[in-house]
């Protein structure tokens, strides 16, 4: 029994729920034989990888879903052993170049060349291309995106290359302008609730509308977690009703807890209770800016208008100094201790008014 | 200066008088650094020396005693005043009686127990324990790593042929346990006086039990079963930070063991002024002014150079007495120096300044036979972190120019510490002591204005040393910043007590975070989705559903890391207290505060006795401080 999100995966152009437009464009891309290298770029939970798996069927038929995962070791000019997990089946290979950090440089040329002096079998028959998928493309070092512009260049003959990621500012200018973008919004919360009931209706389950919709909106509309909350309302509860809470993921009400607590003391006592949270979310594989950014959110749930746009902004700015440092406690931090003077200040002012 | 033309004289007669005598008899003497170190083997005649070193009993006697007027001139000051007695050892008495009753009680059952001595080196940790044993009557039989190694490497063939059986160091170490414990000494007609009682000491460890460790302690366990003679153990704790006596004797194996751990602190000034005192009158009475006598400007110079290491400080001593005119004139320039800020200092009221304008000079003074000076890890941090600074009043004679209005709210008083200075001493690298100060800043800050600014100060200075290539350099920097920044966004300046310090927990954190995130990786590899989408959203819904087809140790980890417990307060992050003599270093400062202290009030008390002078009270003084420096430490 797998998980409703790759249970129900749509697996073809034409199964597509939503976006189908663009669903169109692409089976008339591949049609023509021949296509340029592809950036997908959308928000996370969007479809971009499943509207790339269905392009691949598209285009290699059946065969492209005969996965297996493949353990590579790539050896670095400085003899140093990088390894790396990559997906690939007899027509593609998928890699998460960033897995392998400073080194993803050397990975992403190596594979790639493997990849691309190998001829297909039957180029009779099949495309006379393979297709490099690369997730994250946003996280590669600039170093790696370089090289891959180059290398872009080089293997065109027998090699495309899809490139996926959540946004595009991180990609650099060179690469947008080799590839053709596609960028796949996400899905309004229409389509997502019509996609969480057919899912229930294949299941054999009935949704309420009203849960469907509180689901979509509790999800962000992204379609990975929608599906997942569903299936957890499911094992919570069944029949659904139609005020059910959905269950969150615990390090969301966790965090949720943390930005009460700055909010409604500042000290560094409080600051230093707000560190161990943040040591706690980290231990449990929450990457920084995850954090930052949810923090920000919930923060700025709790503030007035005016207090809006002054905390969004040191947000931007310690976000910014997150990416850049190499501790990110210390930004975090610098963050929160930030905060609470810039709340105490306003909320010292507001007493002060009253008074007068 | 009649001194200075004294050692002109003597120079221009004697051609280096100072060098020579080190250098003449070196193979007979051995280094004469590590003179104290055989104090009683170098009695008698010198041929007994080039007996090829290895386990050799201790020759102990009555010889010792009266043999030091034929000694040779030229011996090195560390042998000739080597103390004889309790009284002129310069360890704390409460030290020395700490070892005196464990040796009484040890060596009067037959049971014997094991010891272990520690503290930085010339601090006489073997001068306690061969003193206490002459005075107990007891015969030291000392290990010496043997040295025939290179005999073996260059013919391995012969030693073959000869079949003699090569055995390792710790083979042999064994053996000399076994043997050493087992048999008593031939009872030779000289030494009529000779007991059977006696301690083994081990000063030198085998090399292969710093690979490993491990064998050590089973010889130990071994030994301890049969023991009947204690054993004793000298590690000198070195500064850079892996402490050997940490590695050789982990706390399970000291308790497991029995071991009693005896840890010395470096020689406090007063007592080394002391004997450095009465050494130089000595040399002063004997030499009949052929050595120049350094005056009390240069002793206390020498004093606080050595950082507490008695051995240098007498060799430095020695080798500063020996007219030369280049040397001398380097010494003079520093006394004149030296001499003059001292009055200067002794005449002024404010204690603060004094300290500070000392500790100065103090630095200048290191050039010869100077030790390193150094601060433990928890000294340095409570230094920035209390954030001493001079109390206003003692600036109100000092035209200052002050800062315009606008900017005013920024003006602090100045500093009494240096910082980088202090990070320095610390042994650490700027990131590391960063990490300690953000671990530790938000106990001394009252105010969240305050917190605020000094947390952007340590991102600032995280930020400049982001980038791995222009670290190196930029890690002095980052340092500094973080330091200062502290320094001065703590306006507040509360007196906040004695604060327990705790160690970093982010690179704990970061460690766990990483391997988490690589066993989540690795563990659904299945799902295909990025790291990301991974940890933020399939695994804490995993938590939550009823998914039959993961593994075990699938089931674990989410277990682990998927779920989170909504308790207040995390329970998973343990704060490790950082202990006072965190990885070796060296614990001067508290010492030499407290006797800056102790020597001002007494300044004041009565102008008319120089404060260098040796003072009569300094071993109540001394007791005093090591009250107060116990007394900080039980708290923690």
């Amino acid at each position: 029994m797998s998980l409703w999100v790759d249970k129900y995966r749509p697996s073809s152009l034409g199964k597509l729920d939503y976006h189908k437009d663009q669903a169109a464009q692409l089976k008339n891309l591949v049609q023509c034989g021949d296509f340029p290298h592809l950036l997908v770029y959308g928000p996370s939970g969007a479809g971009k990888k499943t509207r790339i798996m269905c392009l691949l069927r598209e285009l290699y038929g059946a065969g492209v879903e005969k996965l297996r995962i493949e353990h590579q070791t790539v050896v670095a000019p400085s003899k140093k052993k990088i390894e790396i997990n990559t997906i690939a089946s007899n027509y593609h290979l998928e890699v998460n170049a960033s897995d392998a950090g400073n080194q993803d440089r050397v990975v992403i040329q190596e594979l790639i060349k493997t990849v691309a002096q190998s001829q297909q079998i039957q180029s009779s028959t099949q495309r006379e291309f393979k297709v490099v998928l690369l997730t994250e493309v946003d996280r590669l070092t600039k170093d790696a995106q370089h090289a891959l512009r180059r290398t872009m260049e080089k293997y065109m003959g027998t090699c495309r290359l899809i490139l996926c990621s959540t946004s595009t500012s991180k990609v650099i200018g060179p690469i947008r302008s080799r590839c053709l973008a596609i960028r796949v919004p996400l899905p309004s919360t229409e389509e997502v609730c019509s996609v969480l009931t057919s899912v229930c209706k294949k299941e054999g389950l009935l949704l309420p509308p009203e849960l469907a919709k509180q689901i979509s909106d509790k999800a962000g509309r992204n379609l990975r977690k929608a599906l997942l909350m569903c299936e957890a309302c499911r094992v919570q509860q069944y029949p659904f009703s139609v005020d059910q809470n959905v269950p969150e993921t615990d390090w969301e009400v966790y965090l949720r807890e943390t930005a009460n607590a700055i909010v409604s003391q500042q000290s560094p006592q409080r600051l230093m209770e707000v560190r161990a949270r943040l040591y706690e979310l980290l231990t449990h594989c929450i990457p920084p800016d995850i954090i930052m950014k949810g923090l920000v959110q919930e923060l700025l749930s709790n503030c007035d208008g005016q207090l809006k746009t002054e905390v969004a902004h040191m947000a931007a700015y310690y976000e910014h100094r997150l990416q850049l440092g190499s501790k990110a406690i210390y930004h975090l931090e610098a963050f929160t201790a930030k905060f609470m003077a810039i709340y105490k200040k306003f909320m010292e002012d507001g007493l002060d008014a009253m008074m007068f | 200066m009649n001194k200075l033309s004294l050692g002109g004289k003597a120079a221009s007669s004697r051609v280096n008088p100072w060098v020579d005598p080190s250098f003449l008899d070196l193979p007979a003497e051995s280094f004469s650094l590590s003179g104290k170190r055989k104090g009683n083997k170098s009695s008698g005649s010198k041929s007994e020396l080039k007996v090829p070193r290895k386990r050799k009993g201790e020759a102990s006697g009555s010889h010792l005693l009266n043999e030091s007027g034929q000694r040779d001139q030229d011996e090195p000051w560390v042998d000739r005043y080597a103390p004889r007695s309790q009284a002129e050892l310069a360890v704390h008495k409460k030290k020395t009686e700490e070892v005196e009753n464990w040796l009484r009680i040890h060596t009067n059952t037959s049971k014997g127990g094991i010891l272990l001595l520690t503290g930085p080196s010339g601090c006489g940790k073997t001068a306690t324990v061969q003193v206490l044993s002459l005075e107990l009557g007891l015969r030291v039989q000392e290990w010496s790593n043997p040295t025939n190694l290179e005999a073996y490497s260059s013919s391995q063939h012969e030693w073959r042929m000869n079949s003699v059986l090569y055995s390792s160091q710790v083979t042999q170490f064994q053996e000399f346990l076994l043997r050493a414990n087992k048999y008593n000494c031939l009872k030779m007609a000289g030494d009529g006086q000779a007991t059977d009682r006696k301690i083994i000491l081990v000063e030198d460890f085998p090399n292969q039990f710093y690979r490993q460790p491990g064998s050590l302690h089973d010889i130990l366990r071994c030994f301890v079963k049969s023991s009947r003679c204690p054993l004793v153990f000298i590690v000198s704790d070195s500064l850079s930070g892996d402490s050997s006596s940490r590695f050789l004797f982990p706390r399970e194996v000291q308790e497991e063991l029995g071991i009693c751990h005896i840890s010395f602190n470096p020689v406090a000034p007063t007592t080394m002024m002391k004997v450095l005192t009465s050494i130089s009158t000595q040399e002063a009475g004997k030499s009949c002014g052929r050595i120049c006598v350094p005056d009390q400007a240069v002793l206390e110079a020498l004093c606080s150079g050595s950082s507490g290491d008695i051995r240098s400080a007498i060799n430095s001593l020695q080798f500063t007495s020996y007219p030369d005119t280049s040397l001398e004139n380097v010494w003079r320039l520093k006394k004149n120096k030296s001499v003059s800020s001292l009055g200067r200092a002794v005449s002024r009221t404010n204690q603060r300044k004094k300290k500070s304008k000392q500790t100065k000079d103090r630095e200048e003074e290191q050039a010869i036979g100077g030790k390193d000076a150094s601060l433990f890890l928890f000294r340095a941090l409570g230094k920035i972190l209390h954030c001493k600074r001079e109390s206003p009043e003692s600036t109100e004679g000092v035209p200052e120019a002050a800062l315009p209005s606008h900017i005013s709210h920024h003006h602090r008083e100045p500093l009494l510490i240096d910082p980088e200075l202090v990070v320095e001493r610390s042994h650490m690298s700027g990131e590391f002591f960063n990490l300690y100060l953000h671990q530790n800043y938000l106990d001394f800050f009252s105010e969240v204005e305050d917190v605020d600014r000094a947390s952007e100060y340590l991102s600032d200075a995280d930020l400049l040393t982001a980038d791995w290539t222009s670290r190196s350099v930029m890690g002095n920097y980052g340092f500094s910043v973080a330091t200062r920044g502290l320094l001065h966004s703590n306006s507040q300046q509360v007196s906040v007590g004695f604060k327990p310090l705790h160690k970093p927990n982010w690179l704990l954190v970061n460690k766990k975070h990483r391997e988490n995130s690589l066993a989540a990786q690795s563990l659904f590899r299945s799902f295909c989705l990025t790291p990301v989408s991974l940890q933020t959203e399939l695994l804490p819904y995993l938590a939550k559903l009823t998914n039959p087809m993961r593994n075990q140790a699938q089931i674990t980890f989410i277990q682990d890391v998927g779920q989170m417990s909504l308790r207040r307060f995390p329970g998973r992050l343990k704060l490790e207290t950082l202990t006072d003599k965190e990885p070796g270093q060296l614990q001067m400062d508290s010492e030499e505060e407290e006797e800056n202290k102790e020597k001002e009030s007494q300044g004041e008390a009565e102008d008319s006795l120089p404060a260098s002078q040796p003072q009569p009270t300094s071993n109540q003084a001394l007791l005093e401080e090591k009250d107060l420096i116990i007394e900080e430490y039980i708290s923690d």
